[in-house]
């Protein structure tokens, strides 16, 4: 298909370089430095998707981010799927594959067209609320198919092909948007010496100036684009970044940049390239150079195809040498319209009218549109438009002065394209990411940013000036106190001059009266994504909303992927006057981030698959990973689980290793656990005030175990403490716990007690740590360890001792997780593999068996020990836990949590208590979390007593075993309870001793 | 029989006897290099870590910290470096003595010998390894890992910080124009290391 609607010279394209690409299931023709949007209209594709609610023919209307209509699916493949993308934000490639979001089969032919024309007069605001409520239960079937009739993209079913990344970036200016403001705050920032990052969305900076008839120091506007930009590019202060959106503003100048590094250049992005890139940028400094979206007027059928705002005409036909139609009707408030009509004109196009709803303009470009022969008329708008997927003619109506009212019947004009401006609205929307409300300004007839917190300038037209030398002159100036403020001064920048024609002052127009009352005039569109009309805007009014907030949400005006770039300020002059208000007192709706829509792939970055998380390894994971071991999250450790043989199931696998350790010996990888070294002659005293139990008299060489409770005397860590020497300790916690332990003992030294003199390090990755268990144990390290005396009269249970085991300086504690004879060897972690494997040539004779965390739970139950975190949930405390044993009434100075575990409610009768449960059927396994309770046929809801926190099967004692919490379990032993099962099965248990195995401890103290 | 000290137990860490042991650091299992053209990284050997923690104040602390290490008490965020020695300082009252491993023990137990008011040193060599990364692109591939500012003016040669790396954290410290250490925790270097190839892909074609 031919480029019918393309320009034989002129534009910013390379007629050199041919482009093909498909839309719709058809291929088409464009060039290298065309949009998505100027290939589809250069080809004359008039319709590009259908609307929202009504199903209506939708064209492209607007050049930029404004873009309400042409929002596509790209992609080739299932993988490379990108929903709602702005079509005029999008640049051609080769091979480039796009659909439109909506319409079925096709938008030409779309199904649903028949619905919204017949029945779209039956659809009010809320119609979906109002229509669909009851039953309530229904609406989930009725929101999937009005979701799928409405539609606005899909996302891939297939994993993304691409990489995106994240960079970290600081600034001491940084300047967003690159049109005539913001290079020339760029520049001014670069020169003075500042740290510059220009951020520009569009494929090349210049904005505006890209498309511009105007002179900068008498050369072609563009000319002195390139040179900034080259001067800036040359620059190694300056970091420029085309293709890169300003998303979001958020406290503390802080900003997030969405770059599209390879969007531009095909389907997949380049081997080794990531396709989109987050810059999360802090700036010192920030100049709001973004510009201002033009208003388009609101008028009847103002979506049919071939209605533009006016400057996306010029742009269209300047920038990329597309006339997107023939004939042409200019309706316009202002002066900016004139530009299109004269672009158009010299384009060798017809203009069929210049419209101006001012009653009697006098001022340069109206004296220009006379010499230039061009139709003017005054004191009118267009009112109508005829057509469906294209406009046919216009409709234009004389208005009063203030455009309030309709004084004659309607005047068809022939044509097939409309332009319309009511004025620009500022791009305040990052501004308003900083919680800067936008203020109102009469003279420009629009919001402008609001007074922000944050170390922000504007520039240009999102301040409300719109003329270039205005633009200019504010961006250098802007620059330069940025640079300035932050630190950098002397830059000498002069404001370059240029000739343009003088403004006559604009009218506030936004709805064009129809000489038919709204709600029986043609649908007047004011959000074209959410098919908001200005009828159904005067309905919510009617209905009794008045807050703009509560119209906004009631119409879902403003609330598609463009967020109501075009219509919002429309939307509110339309309730404002059906409120009878001005629009500072109907206030506006503000912004939240993202101005565009960003891939959720820029948002994770390479915090994804293997790098989603990290994941800790001790020194002996390579030892893991070949003998087989499952793994178990711990925190963010990978711990071994179980070690199952070839063809050995969990069950079977645990079994044999409990039974190992139990008969022979069994070693398990403790190095996750926290270890922290105290030292200071107060270390004792401090580890007495943060453990319940007493610790004045643990000597040098001896270990003790601790529990940790929060100022409400609930547990919330355990461990052994060791004494290394008199003012030398070393703690140990749990391995979820370390870091908060760590933090916990600072906040208390830092906060609480300063004068104590004591310093607390982290070593937990220094020691690789070795739990070696299981009547063997003694056996087997005397064969490695020389030096220390294992005999159990000299190195007793609860002893440490200082050695060296296969040359290597280790320290040996004799505690125990199992009841077993254990011993618990540390040794620097980098030789921690080299003795785990030692261990292992010697421990073949023995069995020695690896065990992992589940055995470890399986043989630490069976002797009754808890497990913080697991048994314990932050509502108990040690005499809950039977462990009064643990608490040091007497000690001279107050502990942690001592005067909590004495509150009345921790005293009472009847609390949950810790004890063992057995199953009458010792082959049942209760369930961890089952509820007991007394009587399983009360009726629901029973009254329940504790619930199950720990349970197993024990190979060892050949039965379930199972550990939890009853109401006043101590005083119950031998009581049966009952655990009704989710599955209607009830299980009966006897409450039992938590020690289920060896209660005198003869096995660990031998 | 092993004897235990007395106030603090200060052990030599070095295995003393038999055939010389290799030790084995955290990335022992990597390559432990990688890197072309613009961008090299390599995990260092084994070095000695002694964690320093005292009165910067304290006239006598940091005199003998001085005689025994070569250097003094480095400023904030700044280390200082003598012969084999580096001191980094990591808060106001915590340092790093980077030293060869096999003269921990002994700088130890000088530092203990020349000063006996309240300060705590505690051995975690094991527990630390040394990334160093190298070349013009080396910024890129810290800027995508750590959001402290790595420009010239904010973090000059002999600077260092103790900052966010990627989803942990890392000591880091310009030893060079274009030359950088990560200081990462031995259980996190796994995933510190695979960061930085992943970083640094894009810069060795």
């Amino acid at each position: 298909m031919t480029q019918i609607n393309r320009l034989q010279a002129g534009g910013r394209i390379d007629r050199s370089k041919p482009l093909t690409f498909r839309f719709d299931g058809k291929s088409y023709q464009g060039y290298q430095g065309d949009t998505l949007a100027s290939a589809l209209l250069a080809n004359g594709v008039d319709v590009v998707g259908r609307s929202f609610k009504y199903s209506r023919p939708r064209g492209i209307m607007a050049a930029g981010a404004d873009e309400p209509n042409a929002v596509l699916q790209l992609g080739a493949t299932e993988a490379t799927q990108i929903p709602n993308v702005r079509a005029t934000q999008q640049a051609v490639y080769d091979g480039l594959e796009a659909q439109p979001t909506n319409g079925w089969p096709s938008v030409n032919l779309d199904a649903m067209g028949f619905v919204g024309r017949w029945f779209g007069r039956f659809m009010p605001p809320g119609f979906y609320y109002k229509t669909f409520m009851y039953p309530q239960s229904l609406w989930m079937f009725y929101e999937k198919h009005i979701r799928r009739a409405a539609g606005l993209g899909r996302s891939p079913r297939a994993p993304d092909a691409d990489q995106y990344d994240h960079i970290n970036q600081h600034a001491d200016v940084l300047v967003v948007g690159g049109g005539p403001a913001g290079l020339g705050a760029a520049l001014a920032a670069a020169r003075a010496g500042a740290r510059v990052m220009l951020a520009d969305e569009q494929e090349e900076p210049g904005g505006s100036l890209l498309d511009s008839a105007a002179q900068i120091d008498g050369e072609a506007a563009s000319v002195w684009v390139t040179r900034v930009v080259n001067e800036l590019a040359d620059r190694e202060n300056v970091l420029l970044l085309p293709r890169s959106t300003v998303n979001g503003y958020h406290d503390h100048n802080f900003l997030t940049i969405h770059e599209r590094r390879a969007d531009h250049l095909g389907d997949r992005a380049p081997e080794g390239m990531t396709r989109q890139r987050l810059h999360r940028v802090r700036a010192r400094w920030v100049v709001l150079a973004t510009g201002a979206h033009e208003r388009p007027l609101v008028y009847g059928n103002n979506d049919v195809p071939g209605c533009f705002v006016a400057a996306a005409l010029s742009t269209y036909l300047r920038r990329y040498a597309v006339a997107p139609g023939r004939s042409l009707v200019v309706s316009t408030a202002n002066d900016y319209g004139y530009r299109a009509a004269f672009d158009w004109q010299d384009a060798g196009h017809e203009v069929v009218a210049l419209v101006d709803s001012r009653a009697n303009p006098q001022g340069a470009w109206q004296e220009e549109a006379r010499e230039r022969g061009l139709r003017l008329i005054t004191g009118a708008a267009v009112s109508d438009v005829r057509g469906s997927k294209r406009v046919k003619a216009a409709a234009i109506v004389p208005l009063n002065e203030d455009g309030t009212q309709a004084t004659g019947s309607l005047q068809w004009l022939t044509c097939d394209t409309v332009a319309t401006s009511g004025g620009w609205s500022p791009a305040v929307h990052l501004s308003c990411h900083t919680g800067a409300r936008p203020q109102w300004r009469d003279d420009i007839i629009g919001f402008v940013p609001g007074e922000s917190r944050e170390q922000m300038l504007t520039a240009g037209a999102v301040a409300g000036s719109y003329s270039l030398a205005d633009c200019l002159k504010e961006g250098v100036s802007a620059g330069l106190k940025a640079a300035t403020e932050a630190g950098f001064s002397g830059a000498d920048v002069p404001v370059p001059t240029v000739s343009e024609l003088a403004e006559t002052p604009p009218m506030a127009l936004f709805a064009v009266p129809h000489p038919k009352p709204n709600s029986r005039a043609p649908k007047q569109f004011v959000d074209y994504q959410n098919d908001v009309t200005a009828a159904g805007i005067e309905l919510a009014t009617r209905e009794g909303f008045e807050s703009i907030e509560h119209v906004k949400r009631y119409t879902a005006m403003g609330f598609g992927t463009d967020q109501g770039k075009l219509g919002n300020i429309n939307g509110m002059a339309i309730a404002a006057r059906s409120l009878g208000q001005t629009i500072p007192e109907t206030g506006t709706t503000v912004f939240r981030p993202n101005y565009t829509p960003v891939t959720f792939g820029a948002i994770a970055g390479r915090h994804c698959r293997e790098l989603f998380e990290p994941k800790r390894y001790t020194a002996m994971q390579p030892w893991h990973e070949q003998h087989g071991a499952e793994f178990e999250n711990v925190g963010q450790w990978k711990r071994p689980w179980y070690y199952p043989k070839p063809g050995e199931s969990m069950q079977e696998a645990l079994n044999r290793e409990c039974l190992a350790t139990r008969e022979s010996v069994g070693i398990l990888d403790a190095s996750t656990l926290g270890k922290i070294d105290i030292q200071g002659k107060d270390a004792r005293e401090f580890i007495g005030r943060v453990y319940s139990n007493a610790w004045a008299k643990l000597a040098p060489g001896k270990c003790r175990y601790g529990l940790m409770c929060g100022e409400d005397g609930m547990v919330f860590d355990d461990g052994v403490t060791s004494c290394l020497g008199a003012n030398h300790f070393l703690m140990t916690t749990t391995t979820g716990g370390a870091a908060h332990v760590l933090e916990w003992l600072e906040l208390y030294h830092q906060t609480e007690w300063p004068e104590l003199e004591v310093y607390f390090n982290s070593v937990t990755d220094h020691w690789a740590t070795m739990g070696v268990a299981g009547p063997n144990s003694r056996k087997l390290l005397a064969e490695l360890i020389e030096d220390i005396d294992l005999d159990g009269e000299a190195f007793r249970f609860m002893d440490w001792r200082q050695g060296t085991i296969c040359g290597v300086p280790c320290r040996v504690f004799r505690i125990s997780f199992t009841g077993e004879l254990q011993y618990e060897i540390n040794v620097p972690a980098h030789y921690g593999l080299y003795i785990w494997e030692r261990l292992f040539e010697h421990g073949e004779k023995y069995n020695l068996t690896p065990y992992g965390t589940e055995t470890m739970h399986i043989l630490r139950a069976e002797k009754g020990f808890i497990i913080a975190g697991q048994d314990t949930d932050g509502s108990v405390h040690p005499y809950d836990l039977g462990m009064g044993w643990a608490v040091g009434e007497n000690k001279p100075f107050s502990f942690i949590g001592r005067r909590g575990m004495k509150r009345e409610d921790c005293v009472r009768p009847n609390r949950k208590q810790f004890v063992g449960l057995k199953t009458k059927d010792p082959n049942i396994v209760l369930p961890e979390g089952a509820h007991a309770v007394a009587d399983p046929s009360q009726p629901k809801p029973m009254a329940m007593l504790g619930h199950v926190t720990s349970s197993y099967y024990s190979a060892f004692l050949g039965r379930s075993i199972a550990l939890g919490f009853i109401k006043g379990g101590h005083e119950r032993m031998g009581d049966t309870v009952y655990y009704p099962l989710e599955d209607g099965r009830v299980v009966e248990a006897e409450i039992c001793s938590t020690i289920f195995l060896d209660p005198k401890g003869e096995r660990q103290n031998v | 029989m092993s004897e235990v000290p007395d106030s603090v137990a200060v052990i030599d860490q070095i295995p003393q006897q038999g055939e010389p042991l290799t030790p084995r650091t955290p990335l022992h299992h990597t390559a432990r290099a990688g890197g072309a053209g613009q961008l090299h990284y390599r995990e260092h050997d084994l070095t000695g870590l002694l964690v320093l923690r005292g009165n910067a104040a304290d006239k006598a602390f940091a005199e003998a910290v001085k005689a025994t290490f070569g250097c003094p008490l480095a400023k904030t965020l700044s280390f200082v470096m003598a012969q084999e020695v580096s001191l980094l300082w990591l808060s106001p009252d915590e340092w790093w003595v980077l030293c060869p491993p096999d003269q921990a023990y002994a700088l130890e137990v000088q530092l203990r010998e020349r000063y006996s008011g309240h300060f705590a040193l505690a051995n975690n060599t094991g527990g630390m390894t040394r990334i160093q990364l190298s070349g013009p692109q080396a910024v890129q591939v810290l800027k995508k890992s750590i959001p402290y500012d790595v420009h010239d003016a904010h973090f000059p040669v002999g600077k260092v910080v103790a900052t966010v790396f990627g989803k942990t954290q890392a000591v880091v410290r310009r030893l060079g124009q274009n030359d950088w250490e990560i200081l990462a925790r031995r259980s996190f270097a796994d995933y510190i290391w695979r960061w930085v190839e992943d970083a640094a892909s894009e810069y060795q074609r």
